[in-house]
């Protein structure tokens, strides 16, 4: 599973380069224009940036040295000071165009900085706003299907990768290739051969930091392997604590911690070898650069066809350039990780989300609630049919219970209702319309649904309870919360309602999260409510409690009820035993009683204890 | 909330004594440490010649006249810079070794720790928040002792090198350039701190941003049943445009910041240009060391950056400090008493004589007694008071009651999960306390309401019950839990990975193994809380049969809701407000007609009216 999960990857490095950054370049749009004025202040900012060092060269050969000479930029910059006569006595003048140059400068580097942050992050929020709406639109079988967790790699680690490509990697490989393209033309009118010279090793220094980068690329993600697996296996542990501590496992676990903390360490460890040895070549390279440009420069003043003040110049350009060049192979490795991260990102905007009819049936606001479904089927896999032909009706305003081992196909049965997933054949009626024609957005506001394990957002109760309906007053929902028989739980925790669900507020029991629930699935008050399951964790007391409430509905609101506890579906105006996918059993819960089959033999487990 | 306000603190002073507890954590590693101080003094010794290099070449090639031999110049060039190369190779190797060893050891002592800690110690922390605590935090811990003492010895290093060179030179023009120093300190520790803060709440709301997908995806099926998309992705929009506003704000601080420092800079060299450039004319002064002057008057922003920044994130990472720091020192309070050590020392070196635990007294667990136990999760809200139960071997305890009577709390100070508050609890007549809490917590078998596996295959989780068991030991232990049957049907038997706290089994299925896990153990006292509640029925039934077998000549705590799963216990406690308020068996308490009675017919009174009904109709 792992080693063809990371060929693959490789395969996107190798294979396709293009398509993702097609894609890149796909997400830019918007924004183009923000990053051209980017560039276009980068250019300023490096032109300027590029004229200071020859202010100070030029001061150096026209004002200092005993022979001043004549013509070239450097003349021409003096003579934009006032003359070699008139620097020569006010030496504060080049001193003060140099620091009123670095301010221009730097306006314009603000400039670039703040265009460049707009588009990059622009870019990014665009595209993270877009992910997360597009996933939530994506039908429940793709999500079946996919690990959630490397779903929320894509979105968070691959989204940064992104990220920080188009905040500073694009940023800085264009900074580089601005400074290259404006300092070679200066330099060449400074002196030809000093360029040729100080150039000499930018190659090298370049080739060398990016396949430097690419032969560890591997060790940088394999640190980051070790990483998650130690993070595994404290995550794993402390969620597991009290089954450590049941069996006083707790040096076992010590041990099984040991390694991945061994191999992270370690890891880390030649990764850094690795850079040690990196760093420290690619210092001898750029020094070796340097040095030689300050000695061969030397020898051109000692031979009298240079000046100290051009010499100068070449050092600061060189220095300028040098930081920037050498970034750029590490640049340009990690650009490489960027185009994976977005064809990564790609493999889930390409997957097609929930399709609604183009002109779905014009239907009420609400609908009665007469459900039909006939010859129903559904398979999750081919192999393996779910549901395999069911038929039933339910009157609105009566309560079906749906009865059966778990396997059944109670739940997809729901969820079918729900359209969280396509059936392919036979039909589900709503009202008299099929449901495929409709509206799938209408199609679920027609229900009220307690789910078997339901999910509770990291918000306040309050909050949980109107996730549905975000107007509803705060009476209604106190009202559902009684209903639910909540309410009192609820008011006892220090803050009420504006408790905090989960890790940050309160842990709620199995029990007190399915009430809260059925709180918020009351509170919408849809023409059909299904409770899957939904009482499972509450103790019995509570549940014939909150069964009389919902007893009011009766007749009003169509009940669809799937339980194990029979207890649960006394009071369904029709009962349907599932079996695998069918049908088995149907009737009245008195019926099914004096009816050998599954519903009786239930029955009697549940009721042995009843000769009190 | 109060952990999320620790979170955010961002110290407004730096705590000294705190950083000199956290770098004593660097003193095993001496031999780390030495070559890193010297390397970094090397390099910013080195890195400060090269300028002084250029003015001595270039002084003399100013002084000849015609050309200059340059090989000796130059051989002393390659000298350094080769040394220096060699410098930065030791001090990365070192500082990098330094980080890596430190944070390990950190970490490994951390989870130690935890291990070891009572429960009541995670009771108000959540998963999420331990979890960055031996992850994020013992990294920026180990990274900044390493890294940053590698930079504050080579940034001052260079800064005061730089300063003697300056000054030595020529000391008023050294003087002069050295003015800007202090303004590039100032500029550099306020902007330090602004960028690091709006970083900050960038990296919060990125974190929010992770949160938030993945909550979308575990409430994925809520979100399309209440159709709530559009109100999520508003949600979810307001996130991510607050992360756009700091990591822009961020953006633009760095683009105020560094013109600012370079402007600065330009001033430096503007000093020497227009001072120095006088004394050149005047020839007090030489060309070369103009130069060297404006050089090294751009040298000095990197090393004040640096030490801002280090002093800044040391601020930042004080918090984090003080969390690790602390948990190293919390001693657990739930452990063998100094007493219990000192016996199981002793009897080390003697050999065990058969029947005898590790620490002295008889392996069988004849009987667990309750005496006047108190217990409370916080001072003023007492959950047991004076509690008084007697279970002997082969008994079964059935505990039943309204939730939050005291039934979980009673098993949890059975298991030694919690201790009492007041009074003791009596293990053949001894405090438990006297005895050792690993041979004591090795003979439970424990199932719990969340039945929680860790990822694994099945027979890997069973096999947690004991390590050394055979194959054919976990397929016996499943089979009495009529687990057998549904995990040879799943596809790789019990080699089926069970994914990730066994999210791949449905919650029924998981309780089945976390049953076999316990059993497996051979347990002498069984604690089952809520053990069977997502079981369908008919399975259930099948396990009832399978634990009386269990059951037999073991200590049975058995917590329930479902009334039909406790009717066989020898013993039924109705608790209520950390009581008993009725005891006796199934019948006892029916004929007595009180709280059970209650409990119970309520629970079968609509069966029992339509069991009613069904008579009519049969008849």
């Amino acid at each position: 599973m792992a080693t063809s999960q990371s060929t693959s990857e490789d395969n996107n490095i190798e294979g396709s380069a293009f398509p993702p950054a097609r894609l890149l370049w796909q997400q830019m749009q918007g924004f183009r224009g923000l990053y051209i004025a980017a560039i276009f202040a980068m250019l300023v900012q490096t032109l300027i940036s590029l004229l200071t060092p020859l202010v100070a060269s030029a001061t150096i050969d026209y004002a200092l040295s005993q022979e001043p000479r004549k013509g070239g930029l450097p003349a021409l910059m003096v003579g934009y000071m006032g003359g070699p006569e008139l620097v020569r006595d006010n030496l504060w003048i080049p001193a003060l165009v140099m620091v009123l140059l670095t301010i221009l400068a730097g306006v314009f580097n603000y400039a670039k900085g703040r265009w460049a942050a707009h588009a990059s992050e622009g870019i990014a929020r665009r595209l993270k706003d877009r992910l997360y709406d597009h996933l939530q639109r994506l039908p429940v079988r793709y999500h079946d299907r996919s690990d959630s967790g490397d779903i929320i790699q894509r979105c968070t680690s691959d989204i940064e990768t992104l990220r920080l490509a188009l905040a500073s990697q694009v940023v800085e490989v264009s900074n580089a290739i601005i400074l290259m393209l404006t300092a070679i033309p200066i330099m060449m009118i400074l002196d030809i051969r000093m360029t040729a010279v100080s150039f000499a090793l930018i190659g090298p220094i370049i080739l060398f930091g990016y396949f430097y980068f690419q032969r560890i690329r591997h060790l940088f993600r394999g640190v980051e392997v070790a990483e998650g697996q130690v993070t595994n296996v404290v995550q794993e542990n402390l969620s597991g604590l009290r089954v450590v501590r049941a069996f006083a496992r707790q040096d076992y676990e010590i041990e099984k911690f040991a390694t991945p903390n061994k191999l992270y360490r370690d890891r880390s460890l030649r990764l850094l070898r690795q850079m040690a040895w990196y760093w420290s070549i690619s210092d001898l390279i750029v020094l070796s650069q340097q040095g030689i440009v300050l000695f061969v420069g030397i020898y051109f003043i000692s031979t009298g066809s240079m000046t100290v003040g051009t010499l100068f110049a070449f050092i600061m350009f060189l220095n300028m350039l040098l930081w920037p060049v050498r970034q750029m192979g590490r640049t340009l490795t990690d650009f490489g990780k960027s185009t994976v991260a977005m064809s990564r990102i790609g493999e889930i905007l390409e997957v097609a989300e929930e399709s609604s009819p183009v002109t779905p049936l014009a239907t009420p606001a609400l609908a009665t609630g007469h459900i039909e479904v006939r010859d129903l089927k559904f398979a999750h896999t081919p192999e393996s049919a779910a549901i395999n032909g069911i038929s039933f009706t339910v009157e609105a305003g009566q309560t079906l219970a749906i009865v059966g081992p778990s396997g059944s196909g109670k739940s997809t049965l729901m969820h079918l209702l729900l359209r969280l997933y396509d059936y392919e054949s036979g039909s589900i009626k709503l009202d008299g319309c099929e449901l495929n024609a409709l509206d799938r957005c209408w199609i679920r506001s027609q229900f009220s649904v307690v789910m078997q394990e339901p999910f509770l957002f990291s918000k306040t109760i309050g909050d949980n309870i109107r996730f549905g309906q975000l107007k509803a007053a705060s009476e209604d929902i106190a009202e559902a919360a009684r209903v639910a028989h909540i309410h009192d739980t609820i008011n006892g925790f220090p803050d009420g309602y504006r408790t905090l669900v989960g890790e940050r507020g309160v842990t709620l029991s199995g029990g007190q999260r399915q009430r809260v629930a059925l709180a918020r699935a009351l509170l919408r008050d849809a023409p059909v409510l299904l409770l899957d399951d939904a009482l499972s964790a509450v103790d019995s007391e509570t549940e014939s409690t909150i069964l009389e409430a919902l007893k009011q509905r009766h007749g009003r609101r169509t009940t669809l009820v799937i339980a194990h506890r029979l207890s649960t579906l006394a009071q369904a105006d029709h009962v349907i035993v599932l079996d695998q996918g069918r049908i088995i059993q149907s009737g009245t819960h008195s019926e099914l009683v004096v009816t050998k089959g599954l519903y009786q033999r239930l029955w009697t487990i549940q009721n042995q204890t009843e000769n009190i | 909330m109060t952990l999320q306000a620790q979170e955010d603190t961002f110290s407004s002073r730096l705590d000294l004594k705190l950083w000199a507890r956290v770098f004593r954590h660097a003193l095993p590693y001496k031999h780390l440490l030495i070559p890193l101080v010297i390397a970094a003094i090397a390099i910013a010794g080195l890195e400060a010649s090269f300028a002084l290099v250029t003015r001595w070449v270039v002084d003399d090639v100013m002084a000849t006249d015609g050309p200059l031999n340059l090989w000796p110049y130059a051989a002393v060039y390659l000298g350094i810079a080769t040394t220096f190369a060699i410098g930065v190779w030791v001090f990365i190797i070192k500082a990098g070794g330094l980080s890596n060893h430190m944070s390990h050891d950190i970490r490994r002592d951390c989870f130690r720790r935890l291990q070891q800690l009572e429960f009541a110690y995670f009771d108000h922390r959540p998963l999420g928040w331990l979890i960055s605590r031996l992850t994020s935090d013992c990294d920026k811990l180990a990274r900044i002792i390493a890294w940053g003492s590698l930079d504050i010895v080579w940034a001052s290093c260079l800064i005061v090198v730089i300063s003697i060179i300056l000054v030595v030179l020529h000391p008023v023009l050294g003087l002069l350039v050295l003015s800007v120093v202090p303004p590039l300190i100032l500029v550099s520790a306020y902007f330090q701190k602004k960028i690091l803060l709006s970083a900050r709440e960038a990296r919060r709301y990125n974190s929010m941003i992770t949160a938030s997908y993945s909550e979308g995806l575990q409430g994925l099926r809520t979100t399309k049943v209440l159709v709530r998309e559009k109100e999520n992705l508003q949600e979810f929009e307001d996130l991510s445009s607050n992360m756009f506003r700091y990591s822009v704000r961020n953006a633009l601080q760095s683009a105020v910041y560094i013109p600012i420092v370079l402007t600065i800079g330009s001033v430096a060299a503007g000093i020497a240009l227009w001072r120095g450039g006088i004394m050149v004319r005047q020839e007090t002064m030489t060309l070369g060391t103009l130069v060297a002057f404006i050089f090294y008057a751009g040298q000095f922003f990197n090393p004040i950056n640096q030490i801002a920044h280090l002093l800044v994130q040391m601020q930042a990472a004080q918090a984090a400090g003080e969390r690790v720091l602390s948990l190293l020192a919390t001693q657990p309070v739930i452990a063998d008493s100094p007493s219990v050590v000192e016996r199981m020392e002793s009897i080390k070196s003697r050999s065990l004589p058969a029947g005898m635990a590790p620490d002295g007294y008889p392996k069988t667990i004849e009987s667990i007694e309750f005496s006047n136990v108190n217990f409370h999760y916080k001072a003023d809200e007492p959950v047991l008071q004076s509690f008084n139960l007697k279970v002997s071997a082969g008994q079964t305890i059935a505990l039943v009651g309204a939730s939050g009577g005291g039934k979980s709390t009673i098993v949890n100070l059975a298991a030694r999960f919690y201790e009492p508050t007041g009074g003791r609890i009596l293990v053949n007549g001894l405090d438990y306390r006297e005895r050792s809490l690993q041979w004591y917590q090795s003979n439970l078998g424990i199932v719990l309401q969340g039945p929680h596996l860790f990822s694994g295959t099945v027979g890997d989780n069973i096999r947690y019950g004991r390590l050394d068991a055979t194959q054919q030991e976990i397929e016996q232990v499943a089979r009495m839990v009529n687990a057998h049957d549904f995990i040879c049907a799943l596809e790789n038997g019990y080699e089926t990975e069970v994914g990730e706290s066994g999210n791949r089994l449905s919650t029924g299925q998981k309780q089945l193994i976390s049953f076999a896990r316990a059993l497996l153990a051979r347990p002498q006292i069984i604690i089952m809380d809520e053990a069977t509640s997502s079981i369908d029925t008919e399975t259930e039934q099948l396990i009832q049969q399978g634990l009386k077998t269990v059951f037999e000549g073991r200590i049975s705590f058995v917590v329930a809701h479902r009334l039909s799963t406790i009717r066989s216990a020898d013993r039924i406690l109705v608790i209520d407000k950390g009581h008993i308020c009725e005891s006796g068996t199934h019948e006892e308490l029916i004929a007595r007609k009180g709280h059970y009675h209650a409990l119970y017919t309520r629970q079968f009174s609509r069966q029992k009216a339509l069991e009613t009904n069904t008579c009519v109709a049969m008849n």
